[in-house]
């Protein structure tokens, strides 16, 4: 039942796991932060034993975010068809967008501090309308570049107006 | 104003400019090539204009200074700052007005304007894709009217002219229209002769459809239970809810009847055109390659009638939310009307649709123990030409969608949806009111649907761009003016 988000007649490249760890380190942060606050706020005012309670809560949050990262990370993946661009993702929420190469308007390549830092980049391809939802974050530069320019090189040969 | 202009190669920008000399010379020197009839060298616009712009200040500035206690007891000081107020405002709108001058130039019209920091707007003839002349409320009691270019990629304050005389802006439009388009266009020129209409919807329909819709009938349900809630239990504290509620009721009989008056639909040479408004007309074209996709909207009650509206999406007409515009509207086919008009409506739109031919596949049963009463209208079709959605039972939304200007498909799947082994089907269009998702099919056939249109948008692009060779310059001549004259996506971007 998994093949229907992921078609087996085409051959699917996973993305990068240091996706993951870019997540991770960005979950870390925020929920380092929260645990901060909980137990300042907590402990300053019930006492500090629900401080670490509450400590304990957020460090369960996190290696509760920690498991879905990873799996979140590996549903990751994306195909190359003859005319089509293929992007497949989610575990809870799963979805499969089909993006005809023709109808790109632009693609984009963006890489924030930290995901420069773990050395991956994330492609998104536009069409004439913003539902159009085909991002593949964790790619390895090199791959950004190669996807970019194959797109680019795609889409000005299938281009098609409105 | 000398002719020459500096090689405009981009559709529009500031450019600084030397001080305008305000005697524009009329030129008695011979020229090589004589000058088009109604060519202008740095024209004004018509006096009146920054009283029609202004109309609203001078009333406010007036009804403030009526209103306002502590000032008509001193009734001096009132007097010196309405005449203040007045005289700046008239100074105001008098010094713009004086330093906002148009031409034509070769390739372009171009617009000066600002006294403080100076603007010079250039728009090439060959990126302007339609004109219109539009008359405002106020605008149209004076006499005057208003030019209306809509630029490829621009907003639509971009390409605004205002004010002329009425016949003035006709002689411009068509002027302007033989620039941009050559001689064919102004030979068949929808507005010249105003077409046979092929249908009118009455204002008392316009009446009965508003206040038998779903909100307003709401609405008015709502007030009726407020008002007996107050009267007879003495129950107050719900009575700041009558405000939204009268709005509710209020608002769309305003939108419909006033905005809706009129409602005419005619054939022209460059597609279906419609004319609808009380005070402010407004005219629409629907080039027929550029239809994305419709709507077809029932609420509850027009079912029972057989009346249904029809909504467009169209390439370019819907605002670019870049610029902040919010004009999403898309075009309006048919405010109202019976299922004999609007099936004419839709074979004019694309010939050859039938959708009562079309084969529709329901969602399955199990998706009761999601929506208890909706599951009954959830389905979905398709032909070799479009394919079509239907949801909602209180107001159902029928959306059409043409395989080849599929955007692009997306299957997706929530966690509850998941347990009932269902998905949803999402037909990606160009911004508009078109809404295609096929909600909660069996997973299996959602999978089946996605593959099948991927194929059948990629067939529909494939047969069309064969057939009509779209392709082509940005600004082809084309032959009938109705072929797509879309641009390659670059071409578009460029313009932007």
């Amino acid at each position: 039942m998994d093949d229907l988000f992921a078609p087996s007649d085409v051959s699917w490249t996973p993305v990068s796991p240091k996706l993951a760890a870019v997540r991770r380190v960005n979950a870390a942060i925020i929920f380092g932060v929260l645990a901060i606050v909980a137990l300042i706020a907590l402990g300053m005012s019930l006492g500090w034993t629900y401080g670490v309670l509450g400590l304990l809560v957020v460090a369960g949050g996190f290696a509760w975010a920690w498991v879905l990262i990873g799996r979140n990370q590996r549903s990751w993946k994306y195909a190359e068809r003859e005319d089509e661009l293929l992007v497949s993702h989610g575990i809870m929420f799963r979805q499969l967008v089909v993006v005809p190469y023709g109808r790109m308007q632009f693609v984009d390549v963006a890489a924030g501090p930290l995901e420069r830092a773990f050395g991956i980049a994330t492609v998104e391809l536009h069409t004439a309308t913003p539902a159009t939802d085909a991002k593949i974050p964790g790619l390895h530069p090199d791959e950004a570049s190669r996807l970019r320019d194959r797109l680019s090189a795609l889409g000005q040969a299938q281009a098609w107006g409105l | 104003m000398t002719e020459p202009t500096p090689g405009p190669t981009g559709p529009a920008g500031p450019v600084t400019e030397p001080t305008p000399s305000s005697t524009p010379s009329p030129t008695a020197e011979p020229q090589t090539a004589p000058p088009p009839a109604g060519e202008k060298t740095g024209a004004r616009l018509h006096p009146l204009t920054p009283f029609v712009k202004g109309w609203g200040y001078f009333v406010v500035a007036a009804v403030a200074m009526v209103n306002n206690e502590s000032l008509r007891t001193n009734l001096e000081l009132a007097g010196i700052g309405l005449l203040a107020v007045l005289v700046g405002g008239i100074l105001l709108g008098a010094l713009s007005w004086w330093f906002t001058k148009w031409q034509l130039t070769d390739e372009a019209i171009r617009v000066d304007s600002g006294f403080l920091f100076r603007r010079t707007r250039i728009i090439r003839f060959d990126r302007i894709q339609a004109i219109d002349v539009a008359q405002p409320f106020v605008a149209r009691l004076f006499g005057m009217a208003e030019l209306r270019m809509d630029v490829a990629g621009g907003g639509k304050s971009d390409g605004k002219l205002s004010y002329f005389t009425y016949d003035e802006a006709g002689k411009l439009r068509s002027l302007l229209l033989l620039r941009a388009k050559g001689q064919h266009a102004v030979e068949h020129d929808p507005q010249q002769p105003e077409p046979e209409p092929l249908l009118v919807v009455p204002t008392s329909r316009l009446l009965g459809a508003t206040l038998l819709s779903s909100t307003v009938v709401a609405s008015v349900g709502g007030l009726v239970w407020l008002i007996v809630a107050t009267t007879v239990l003495d129950f107050h504290i719900g009575l700041f809810a009558g405000l939204p509620l009268l709005l509710g009721v209020v608002q769309p009989i305003w939108k419909q009847v006033v905005g809706n008056h009129g409602f005419t639909l005619s054939e022209t040479h460059d597609g279906l055109r419609t004319k609808r408004g009380l005070f402010d007309v407004q005219r629409q074209t629907v080039p027929p390659g550029r239809v994305q996709g419709l709507l077809i909207t029932e609420p509850l009650i027009w079912r029972l009638i057989g009346w249904s509206r029809v909504e467009l999406d169209i390439a370019g007409l819907v605002g670019n939310p870049a610029d902040g515009d919010d004009a999403r509207e898309g075009a309006q086919l048919l405010p109202v009307g019976d299922r004999a008009e609007v099936a004419g409506v839709l074979a004019r739109v694309l010939p050859g649709l039938d959708l009562s031919r079309i084969e529709m596949h329901q969602a399955p049963e199990r998706v009761k123990w999601l929506r208890p009463i909706g599951w009954r209208y959830l389905a979905y079709g398709a032909d070799d030409q479009v394919l079509v959605t239907v949801r909602g039972w209180v107001s159902r939304q029928t959306s059409v969608v043409l395989h080849h200007k599929t955007q692009s498909v997306a299957l997706s799947q929530g966690p509850i949806q998941r347990r009932f082994r269902l998905a949803n089907v999402a037909i990606h269009t160009p911004l508009g009111p078109t809404n295609a998702v096929a909600l909660h099919q069996d997973v299996n056939v959602a999978a089946a649907l996605v593959t099948a249109q991927a194929d059948r948008a990629r067939e529909a692009r494939r047969t069309a761009a064969s057939s009509a060779a779209v392709h082509t310059q940005p600004n082809p001549p084309s032959p009938d003016g109705s072929s797509s004259s879309a641009a390659s996506p670059a071409d578009d971007s460029s313009a932007m």
